[in-house]
């Protein structure tokens, strides 16, 4: 029981004032509120000042994510009320403080951009809301408002009312959801996932046509990271092994494809195809040569070793010793398109449908092992690799099989990449790839395959369209990492068994109908 | 020779200074139920984990079916039909109980990746096999509508007949039982002991069982032998070990037999 749940709510606007500051001082308020003022209708120049009145919204949003945490959940409704508004008034206060700074920096004409290169004085003067005397009073109002009125907002969310009207509707659905189950014919049922397999084949097939080379080169970006998001889900998701430099796979595909294809340094110009395939092979190899001498590794011992084993391949691509024959730093360029039946396709429609497709065909590999016996045996080495060997899985094999076969899938994916921005070097294999994959499958959900391509859009898509984020995309991402381990640690759209004994005894009845003659005839 | 499915000879365990199993000699006559008992820290568990090869023991010989067994990773040793619970029960706990099922056939099995991604003939049947046999399995160790929960979402109880469930599955010859009953309620004792039974006498697999339950012992075990520190200091059918003053003594402490004895012409006075 918390007896002092007031002091508990100052000390959470004190929080959250210090990161406020934070982010006015890397002028992170300026983003936020361009980005309302483009959600709402208005451009804003690119660089330019948002109006004040956005710059309102983010703060009393701000004011009112605060007010409902700090109202305490439990506890005397005085409390509740007032938890809101003190945590608001804290915040508030500390602002107000951190204003008057603020109001002397841009009095005495201190330019600070020196320090801090982002805090422009324009910056300074909308956040201050243009008022630079009553700045610091129209905050603490503000604030105390936004608080009080998140405060209420959450009672009014936990409030019975309110939480009966929630179960209603998920009820109403769920059972909405089983009506239309039960009055659909069984023929639609079996059939129905395969027209739905169709509608989106089509989207595939005509959107592409109708975007434009940068929405394409977007859906592109994030179908590679969903394919490099599976590669890695079989390896970490599946068989349990932590791999942090799965980026030299995804290098082993892209330099493969590059030096066989382009006039510089070797102009062998295979052609991209047999070059794809060349490229799957070299990151499985790769893979080999990595699985068996750290197949005993476990854990943090494993995520070092393989953290080592992509910078090692990347500082290798770099090094002058082999300028020769990788290009060096300075990379590969001009490397080849695809080619499909003599005819180059290598337009930015055409990719996406490479892309697409591969896509697809991951997916469809993915769910495969993933529900046989090869699968099963994998999951069963991730959850107590042991027990696992004691009921005769062969570890060894299970653990460099999928290694091997996430190999494939990031040599497939770096092929096309090198390929499609027609240069690859040493730069876009950086650990922060590796991160970024593993990142999308933290994000998205682990062994879920909507997961990733919902991770995939948010963590490579969102940020290419709202270009705003672009300076802030590090922080945002750490930010969305250390909320999604809060809030939602199974991630977006988390992974489920399957339900085999139900379907079993919903498929005995079934199996029998025919003989009976079957009542739906 | 034969008649022994599994034979130990002379193994020791050695762990840094302290001999875990010291030159112990068992030798398990095919479809029995043996118990291995002891107090605990005697060396039951390290025995078991020589048996079914996560330890390798530093002396000794342990044959299965005239062959030596020492050395073998625990996969080969699985799949040789040697199967085992534990102690502290060791599920996957994140997968339904009835893919835990399905993970026990996997020795059994034969289809490859690759038959998983191109779907042959061939791996149609075999999945369909597994999942038929281990649904069977599942109603067998009494988990029938319970096989899609989660394993760890289990109760306590149908957890145990799970792990029971999964050790079954590979069609083995011996099974290694670690306290099956601990943690369970008199009822629930009662139920495994018959169980157990049930599984010698239906499908005629020897079983190894290591047990704290005296009445569980008692009643099931066909030869018991005792282990205290490491050594093997008595070894007979229940009447045997229930008179050897040197189990009593070290069960209760020097001058238990006496003790022991005292009790008994007591309760005879008594009645």
């Amino acid at each position: 029981m918390n007896n002092y749940p007031l002091r508990t709510s100052a000390k959470k606007g004190l929080i959250f004032a210090v990161v406020l500051i934070f982010l006015v001082l890397i002028d992170f308020q300026v983003m936020a509120a361009t980005m309302i003022s483009k959600a709402m209708g208005t451009n804003v120049v690119s660089g330019g000042i948002p109006e004040v009145q956005y710059m309102i919204i983010f703060l009393v949003l701000y004011g009112m994510w605060i007010g409902s945490n700090a109202s305490p959940k439990e506890g005397r409704l005085r409390d509740k009320l007032l938890g809101g508004l003190v945590a608001g008034l804290t915040l508030g206060l500390v602002i107000a403080f951190f204003d008057l700074i603020l109001t002397y920096l841009l009095r005495s004409g201190i330019d600070v951009r020196r320090y801090l290169s982002a805090l422009g004085p324009n910056s300074m003067r909308v956040f201050l809301l243009d008022q630079l005397e009553a700045g610091p009073v129209y905050h603490l109002l503000l604030f105390g408002a936004a608080g009080f009125l998140g405060g209420l907002l959450k009672i009014l969310f936990n409030s019975e009312p309110v939480k009966r009207f929630f179960k209603n509707i998920k009820t109403w659905i769920q059972q909405t959801r089983q009506k239309v189950n039960q009055s659909m014919p069984p023929w639609l049922t079996k059939y129905g996932i395969y027209v739905i397999y169709v509608l989106i084949g089509l989207a595939a097939f005509f959107i592409p046509r109708s975007w434009g080379s940068y929405n394409n080169y977007v859906l592109g970006l994030v179908g590679l990271y969903v394919i490099l998001g599976i590669g890695l889900n079989v390896i970490v998701g599946l068989s349990g092994q932590l791999m942090l430099g799965f980026a030299a796979f995804f290098a082993m595909g892209a330099y493969s494809v590059a030096l066989l294809n382009a006039p510089f340094p070797h102009n062998i110009l295979l052609g991209f195809w047999p070059s794809l395939l060349v490229g799957v092979v070299m990151a499985v190899l790769a893979a080999v040569l990595l699985g068996l001498p750290v197949m005993g590794l476990r854990g943090d011992y494993l995520a070092i070793v393989t953290l080592g084993f992509g910078e090692i391949i990347r500082i290798l691509l770099k090094s002058d010793l082999l300028t020769a024959y990788t290009g060096g730093p300075r990379g590969i360029q001009n490397i080849q398109g695809p080619t499909l039946f003599g005819r180059p396709f290598s337009n930015d429609v055409a990719f996406t449908y490479i892309i697409l497709v591969f896509v697809a065909l991951s997916i469809f590999i993915y769910t495969r092992l993933e529900r046989s016996r090869t699968g099963r045996a994998w999951l069963a080495v991730k959850e107590d690799t042991k027990v696992a060997e004691a009921t005769g899985v062969n570890i060894k094999k299970s653990k460099l099989l999928a290694l091997c076969i996430g190999a494939a899938f990031a040599g497939l994916a770096g092929g096309i990449f090198a390929a499609r921005n027609l240069f690859t070097g040493p730069n876009d294999h950086q650990l922060m790839v590796s991160m970024n994959i593993l990142s999308i499958l933290i994000v998205g959900g682990m062994n879920s395959v909507p997961g990733i391509i919902l991770g995939a859009f948010t963590l490579k898509g969102l940020p290419e369209i709202l270009r705003e984020i672009e300076n802030y995309r590090l922080l945002v991402f750490g930010g969305l990492l250390v909320f999604m381990m809060i809030v939602r640690p199974e991630g977006l759209w988390p992974a489920t068994r399957p339900n085999l004994e139900a379907q079993a005894s919903q498929k005995v009845p079934e199996e029998d109908a025919p003989e009976t003659g079957g009542p739906h005839d | 020779m034969t008649d022994y499915i599994i034979e130990v000879k002379e193994v020791s365990k050695i762990f840094g200074g302290l001999t875990a199993v010291n030159q112990v000699d068992i030798k398990i006559p095919t479809r029995s139920i043996y118990s291995i008992i002891g107090p605990n820290g005697a060396g039951k568990t390290t025995l078991f984990n020589c048996i079914s090869g996560f330890y390798v023991p530093e002396k000794g010989e342990i044959t299965y079916f005239g062959d030596p067994i020492q050395g073998l990773s625990t996969d080969v040793i699985a799949w040789l039909g040697i199967s085992r619970t534990y102690q502290n029960i060791r599920l996957f706990g994140n997968l339904t109980a009835l893919e835990n099922i399905m993970i026990g056939f996997h020795p059994n099995l034969k289809t490859s990746w690759v038959d998983a991604i191109a779907h042959s003939p061939r791996y149609y049947r075999e999945e369909r096999q597994t999942l038929k046999d281990a649904l069977h399995l599942l109603e067998y160790v009494g988990l029938k509508n319970h096989g899609d929960f989660l394993a760890r979402n289990l109760p306590y109880g149908l957890q145990r007949r799970l792990e029971i469930g999964r050790a079954l599955a590979n069609n083995p010859k011996l099974l290694l039982l670690d306290e099956p009953t601990a943690g369970m309620n008199i009822n629930e004792t009662e139920a495994a002991t018959k169980f157990i039974k049930q599984l010698r006498d239906e499908l005629g697999i020897t079983i190894i069982l290591i047990e704290h339950d005296m009445k569980v012992v008692m009643g099931i075990s066909d030869r018991i032998s005792v282990l205290d520190y490491g050594t093997k200091i008595a070894e007979g059918v229940v009447s045997e070990i229930q008179s050897n003053p040197r189990v009593i003594e070290a069960y209760l402490g020097p001058g238990g037999a006496a003790l022991s004895e005292k009790y008994k012409s007591q309760r005879r006075s008594h009645a």
